[in-house]
């Protein structure tokens, strides 16, 4: 295992005939020895081209890659101790899956006992154990997907490599494996990154998560960071689910109050937030167009205690009870936002609900820069 | 008598039965989500009520009448579907108002009707703009209002969330509720999705092999699965389903090697004894701790995952039993690495018994 360092990396495609593309545009991320990395984002960000210049299978076009402290640009994939899984498996089909498992590991010459060992173990681990004897073809994309993942996992490598490791797996079989891989990565330190659309996938494995668009890196940070400060509206608007409600608003501040009114979908006024004055709050300065950003899990359905910025009355739309938590939708003054409670609400549609919003549960965004430029949770309560 | 009423279709293709002889009763107003795994049969289920294919055996009613000999277009069926298609040279306004012209509508019921659904799906301001100035949200609205506009008797709706962005499904999932109630539709709802089932049902009919395995409300299935078949279908993470096999105490008790650690089931397995069952038990009725408590199996806390709005544990117990447990979001466990000793504590009185061979609730 070994650290990994993308120092100002830039991929940039030149066919023949076609104007270059900018894939990834200086990306730099530093990942610790046995750090377990997630590359999110929306379809033909770059998350895919870095994870294929890391492993050599597209070459660099600036910048620096190390592994270690070994810059690895000039070696060819086979060179570069890395395993990787596809997303289209690649398996050989007349290969049984046991001997697809175990193959690498013969290939570098690890015992036959030990490798029959480590196979048994990532088999178990992956629920694999009943397909060993058969052949890849006859196989589901979901079991197909799993020996993938066995094969890359039973290798000894300095870094792993993962693209949409889990896109296929089982609905029934996804919490588990998901969480046991996460052990399996832990417990042997493996230094990992993988790439998935999937956000939900990479807040549940990632120490820290790399949120890419357009090429370009948003941010970079552990799960907690991004859901408490996202740093631009497309890290908030993409991290979450259901997603963070937002609203165009625009800032008034009168004899140093702080006011922000929240515009509803046809422009005119859904209600308006109280914003202690603060210098925490300076960022809101009269006449500035805002985006707020509410976490839908943070507001607080009939709030009884302190802690709140603002109570909103609106009226209930729907409420919809999930199992292991309830979704209420609200209209507020012609705006609409989405609640979620961890418990069963009782909120029949087109009563009147109170909506109490804390501190942290408020993010301001720029509305033409997208940048955040205050967290509520930056705030003193009042 | 309901309004739209399946009685006893049966459909199959080739040697392959797909609709095994079931039976559904659709109440006027009433939203039934049909709910099932891909190639379970719904789709071939909506076409068979929206009369474009015929049934092997058995009929459909629709407000009292059968409809056998009655043509597609005059059953006062809409269907959508997954992908929504908008004339792209008329604006929203006259999208919307297509199933109306189409009926030679007077201008003026035209008008109200539009402006009162564009209303109800926020899409008033928008009404002038062409397909391509509307945003997916609002070409998913306008899309909904033409299907609802004329008011059709039955409206059948097959997975159309499927293929939006997030917020879009969220919204519209929170919204179409109340469109329904607005226009007391009688609808059907096809998903492949158990949140969306919650969601949405009035009542919900999960469709496995064919038949129903169960109709029911939200929170009955979710509650009270007649087998175990339904009860891992609905959850995420799923259902933990233990094989145990309870034994009578010298106390008068009944208990069973849960984890490795003997645990006391309560009265509600009395009877169950010396029997082979499986208890499932919700993730988010397990508790874990780092103190010892009554009742509490020994484990190990080997990974935590972050789940959307809650937070997911995987325990390992002295005998290798994994449990999944769930908890509201909790950022302490958030960054925890490496293995952890604590006790998962299960709420028994909301557990679940199987029988082992048949999965059948006990």
């Amino acid at each position: 295992m070994a650290s990994l360092t993308l120092d100002h990396v830039t991929k940039i495609f030149d066919q023949k005939g076609l104007p270059p593309t900018l894939a990834v545009k200086d990306f730099s991320m530093r990942v610790e020895d046995g750090e377990i990395i997630g590359l999110v984002g929306s379809s033909g960000c770059g998350k895919t081209s870095t994870l294929r210049m890391i492993a050599g299978l597209e070459s660099i076009s600036e910048g620096t890659v190390r592994i270690g402290e070994r810059a690895i640009n000039e070696l060819k994939a086979s060179e570069r101790n890395v395993a990787m899984a596809f997303e289209g498996y690649a398996l050989y089909p007349p290969l049984r899956v046991s001997d697809n498992i175990a193959f690498s590991l013969l290939r570098s010459k690890v015992p036959k006992a030990r490798a029959a060992e480590k196979v048994k173990m990532v088999a178990e681990l992956l629920e694999i154990t009943d397909l060993l004897d058969l052949y890849p073809p006859t196989l589901s994309g979901g079991q197909q997907q799993r020996v993938s993942l066995a094969r890359a996992l039973v290798r000894s490598a300095d870094v792993f490599l993962l693209d949409e490791p889990m896109s296929q797996l089982e609905p029934h079989l996804r919490a588990k494996l998901r969480a046991r891989i996460k052990d399996y990565l832990i417990q042997n330190k493996m230094t990992s990154v993988f790439v998935t659309h999937d956000q939900t996938e990479a807040m549940a494995l990632a120490d820290r998560i790399a949120v890419m668009d357009e090429g370009v890196l948003q941010q970079f940070g552990s799960p907690v960071d991004l859901k408490e400060r996202p740093s631009n509206l497309f890290v908030a608007g993409f991290i979450g689910e259901p997603p963070m409600n937002l609203l165009e608003a625009r800032v008034a501040v009168e004899g140093g109050a702080i006011r922000v009114v929240v515009q509803n979908e046809g422009g005119g006024q859904a209600f308006s937030l109280g914003v202690p004055s603060q210098p925490a709050a300076a960022p809101l300065q009269n006449g500035r167009r805002v985006q707020v950003g509410v976490r839908p899990h943070k507001i607080v359905v009939a709030p009884t205690g302190n802690g709140v910025v603002q109570r909103l009355t609106g009226t209930v739309v729907s409420s919809q009870w999930l199992g292991d938590q309830s979704y209420l939708g609200v209209e507020v003054g012609n705006a609409f936002l989405i609640a979620v409670a961890d418990r069963s609400v009782r909120a029949p549609h087109d009563s009147q609900v109170v909506l109490g919003l804390p501190y942290d549960s408020l993010h301001f965004f720029d509305s033409d820069s997208g940048e955040a430029v205050l967290h509520g949770a930056d705030l003193l309560p009042a | 008598m309901a309004y739209l009423e399946v009685r006893g279709v049966a459909k199959s293709f080739g040697k392959r039965k797909l609709l095994d002889g079931l039976s559904l009763e659709v109440e006027q107003g009433e939203c039934v989500v049909v709910f099932g795994p891909s190639g379970c049969g719904k789709t071939v289920l909506l076409r068979i009520i929206a009369g474009v294919l015929e049934p092997d055996q058995g009929e459909v009613w629709i407000g009292g009448k059968s409809v056998a000999d009655v043509g597609p277009e005059a059953r006062g069926v809409a269907m959508a579907f997954q992908n929504f298609a908008l004339y792209p040279h008329m604006d929203a306004f006259e999208n919307i108002a297509s199933p109306l012209r189409a009926r030679n509508r007077p201008e003026e019921e035209v008008k109200q009707r539009v402006h009162e659904i564009a209303s109800l799906l926020r899409i008033d301001h928008v009404l002038d703009h062409l397909p391509k100035q509307l945003s997916n949200g609002q070409k998913q609205r306008t899309s909904l209002a033409r299907s609802l506009v004329h008011g059709p008797s039955v409206l059948m709706l097959d997975d159309p969330l499927r293929n939006v962005d997030a917020k879009i499904r969220y919204e519209m999932r929170l919204e179409l509720p109340r469109v329904f109630r607005k226009f007391h539709s009688t609808v059907l709802y096809v998903t492949q999705d158990y949140k969306e089932a919650l969601a949405l049902g009035d009542r919900i009919g999960v469709l496995m092999d064919g038949h129903f395995e169960q109709v029911d409300t939200p929170v009955a299935i979710y509650g009270n699965p007649n087998n175990r078949r339904v009860a891992s279908l609905f959850g995420d993470p799923p259902i933990n389903l233990f094989p145990i096999r309870p034994e009578r105490g010298s106390d008068g008790a009944v208990h069973a090697q849960i984890g490795g650690q003997r645990v006391a089931l309560g009265p509600r397995a009395a009877e169950l004894a010396g029997r082979d069952c499986v208890l499932g038990v919700r993730p988010e009725d397990v508790a874990f701790g780092f103190e010892p408590g009554e009742g509490g199996i020994p484990v190990e806390l080997a990974a935590v995952t972050p789940f959307n709005v809650r937070t997911v544990t995987l325990l390992k117990a002295s005998d290798a039993t994994e449990i999944l447990a769930s908890r509201p979001e909790d950022n302490s466990l958030a960054a925890a690495r490496g293995h952890r000793k604590g006790w998962a504590r299960i709420d028994l009185d909301r557990a679940l018994f199987f029988d082992a061979a048949s999965g059948a609730r006990l």
